[in-house]
């Protein structure tokens, strides 16, 4: 059971939601689909600044 | 209990030592892949047990109760503490691609040995090692990147350096990945249908999150995932449709140019349509399929096909040129060292560890998972019977165009293969034909068809062989679409010193500009493999070789300044041995591959026996790039030497440049 958690919680952390849950309680506010949007663009501009591995 | 404990750690070592010793000193008759497996599963187990934590103990002494860069500058966005595995899968997840696969396929030329043995030793002494080294310092040094850490411990000329390398890597890598996926979609309309189909179902996936379900991106890559499979199943429709099937058949240059313009779009577009979709999606089909692999080969086990030693060592093999020593060590780079590990391990990861012990799990053991990986590959292509894994890996250049002179000589070399079967293969996996598709990605994925259909033949092995296909280019594309872009992004810093304009990525004709810019340098080198009677990866594949290991002697160089500022020349060893190794491995490499008589090697001989036209050419650009990178290097050794002798010496300062104590208020709940 525990490594199914963590597995999911994996899942999550690959897929952002955990970091997108964690940008809501950051800046103490709700999802919308105007918050998702900002967050994105926060994120990916940071992400795609790196270089990928081979 | 200690003594059982000790019993077991000894009865591993045994395991362990008697799974090499069946690989090493069988020959002539065909082995089981799972010695292979349990050689390398004891040696990374004893590796992280006793070497790993020798490391995290004595030499790096990682400490509890020191507060971490993610506790420190705890900002909700980059710096987060993170429980461990979780970061162990986000590294996993960033360090894993296409080079521990297509490595070892390509390496298989020389039998199954040479490869392994590098994969098992290299990684435990040399690529976990250096990621390890440089997570611990990145992360003592606020998550500092290591082209920072180089010019705060080297000097500016290595920061420079180490920029500027990274940047003629990814060309060459965008490149040689490009060519890859060229090779194995040239010719067949199902691979080209299920490619074609993923770029409709990523933008799909981006407005679905975007506008439709913003944040559900587990839910989006499930639905991506499912309209992925059936995009394979629509391939096959496709290949036997007679009207659809000519539109999606198309030349290896058609599709290069193809991806040429698909990179330069992606890297334009807003980055929420294309390309962070199917870069979810590629992730999660990444860790699903090698898992996949994995239960496939200990449930399958199979015998591998291919002899210990062939007798390509001698330098002659087709699928490309040179000895074991060195190119073995070059074109296995990122499933035993990987110099582009040290840039995921100066990123995102050291931002992320909320305890220095985490360290040894995310960097040491996250690298021997990649070089599971590799061993895998390394399988998955040796249990093809050998005829076969030549036939498919050696250009039509060398082999001959024709299907019968191909199995002449392939059978001549003593690995007999029959155009019948070839074609019965072919026919089986819903291809035209399978000889000469170069590039490793054809025949790693017919390997893997043959463990995951087991017994199944037919539309089985078909589905599984273009599922497989998909997997290896769906993530290949996202590299173009994310390599293209941070190439930009570099060019832009780079000339924004100059044009104030040009370096706002805001600013549309700079976009573009850059974006052509480096679309055309990498394209170049991609219409330049697709051009060479030679396949293209007998050249390419040693270059991007060459550059990936030169960037791990620039962060061994960092990681053994760090160690002998810390400890003197005490452990200077550990980052210095396999530092002598690489430095050897690839000037040797990098000599040859410019100053080699041989044509199929050398290319100014190459370019002397061509004389004039764009492949002389093309071969004396390749010998430059390869000097460059040479001099490069050189320059950040010679300059790493100057500060060891100062230091040695005591003339020149060995402070440590570490961020200051600070104890961790973190309660274990916590993370």
């Amino acid at each position: 059971m525990k490594l199914f958690r963590i597995f999911l919680t994996i899942l999550r952390e690959l897929a952002d939601q955990n970091a997108y849950a964690r940008h809501l309680s950051a800046h103490g506010t709700t999802h919308s689909g105007a918050e998702w949007r900002r967050f994105c663009d926060e994120r990916f501009r940071a992400r795609y600044r790196n270089a990928r591995c081979c | 209990m200690l003594l059982f404990k000790r019993v077991g750690w000894l009865a591993l070592a045994c395991l362990g030592a008697f799974s090499l010793a069946t690989i090493a000193i069988s020959r002539g008759e065909h082995i089981d892949s799972i010695w292979l497996v349990l050689a390398a599963v004891c040696t990374y187990l004893i590796a992280y047990r006793f070497y790993g934590k020798f490391l995290a103990a004595r030499v790096m002494a990682l400490d509890e109760n020191r507060a971490t860069p993610a506790e420190r500058l705890e900002n909700g966005h980059d710096f987060v503490p993170t429980n461990k595995w979780i970061v162990f899968g986000h590294h996993f997840a960033a360090i894993a691609g296409p080079g521990p696969l297509v490595g070892p396929v390509l390496a298989a030329q020389f039998g199954y040995l040479p490869g392994t043995l590098w994969i098992i030793a290299g990684a435990v002494l040399g690529g976990a090692v250096q990621d390890f080294v440089i997570l611990f310092a990145s992360l003592r040094r606020d998550g500092k990147s290591l082209g920072q850490m180089a010019r705060d411990e080297i000097g500016k000329t290595g920061g420079l350096i180490a920029l500027l390398t990274v940047l003629l890597i990814m060309i060459v890598l965008l490149a040689v990945v490009a060519l890859v996926v060229v090779n194995a979609l040239a010719g067949s309309p199902w691979g080209t249908f299920t490619i074609a189909a993923t770029m409709p179902v990523a933008v799909f996936m981006g407005l679905y999150l975007r506008f439709w379900r913003p944040g559900k991106v587990l839910e989006c890559s499930a639905i991506g995932f499912a309209l992925v499979i059936a995009a394979v199943f629509g391939g096959q429709w496709v290949a036997g449709s007679t009207a659809l099937a000519p539109v999606f058949t198309l030349s290896a240059m058609t599709i290069a140019v193809a991806i040429i313009i698909y990179g330069f779009l992606a890297s334009a577009l807003p980055v929420w349509l294309l390309l962070a979709p199917r870069d979810y999606l590629s992730t999660f089909v990444k860790l699903g399929v090698i898992a996949m692999l994995a239960a496939g080969i200990l449930a399958v086990h199979p015998r591998l096909e291919m002899p210990a030693l062939t007798r390509f060592i001698d330098g002659s093999g087709p699928v490309f040129a040179g000895k074991i020593f060195p190119f073995c060590f070059i074109t296995i780079a990122c499933g035993a060292v990987s110099g582009f590990h040290a840039l995921i391990s100066s990123g995102t990861t050291p931002k992320m560890l909320a305890r220095e012990p985490h360290a040894l799990p995310v960097g040491y053991g996250s690298m021997l998972l990649e070089s599971m990986v590799a061993i895998m590959a390394m399988i998955a292509s040796c249990a093809l019977q050998p005829g076969v894994y030549f036939a498919v890996n050696s250009p039509a250049g060398l082999v001959g165009q024709t299907a019968q002179a191909a199995v002449a000589t392939i059978s001549g070399w003593g690995f007999p293969v029959t155009a019948d079967q070839m074609q019965e293969l072919a026919k089986g996996v819903g291809e035209i034909t399978l000889f000469s598709r170069t590039g490793g990605a054809p025949s790693l994925a017919l390997g893997m068809a043959k463990i995951f259909a087991r017994n199944g033949g037919g539309a089985i092995l078909g589905f599984w062989y273009h599922f497989a296909i998909m997997f290896e280019a769906l993530f290949i594309l996202t590299i173009i679409d994310a390599g293209t872009r941070v190439g930009r992004f570099m060019l832009q810093d780079l000339l924004g010193q100059f044009s104030k304009p040009l370096g706002r990525t805001s600013w549309m004709p700079g976009v573009i500009a850059t974006s052509a810019v480096v679309v055309a340098a990498w394209g170049y080198f991609l219409i330049e493999g697709v051009r060479d009677p030679l396949g293209g990866i007998n050249s390419l594949w040693p270059l991007f070789g060459i550059a990936n290991q030169l960037l791990a002697a620039i962060a061994l160089s960092v990681a053994t300044t760090v160690l002998l500022k810390m400890h003197g020349p005490k452990y200077i060893w550990i980052t210095c041995l396999p530092l002598v190794w690489l430095v050897t491995v690839t000037f040797s490499a990098a000599w040859q591959k410019i100053f080699s008589p041989l044509p199929r090697i050398g290319f100014l001989a190459q370019a002397d026996q061509l004389k004039t036209g764009p492949l002389a050419f093309n071969a004396r650009l390749d010998a430059v790039v390869c000097g460059v990178f040479m001099v490069l290097v050189a320059i950040v050794l010679a300059e790493s030497l100057k500060l060891w002798f100062g230091l040695l010496r005591g003339t020149r300062d060995a402070s440590v440049a570490e961020a200051p104590f600070v104890p961790t208020q973190l309660a274990s709940e916590e993370i």
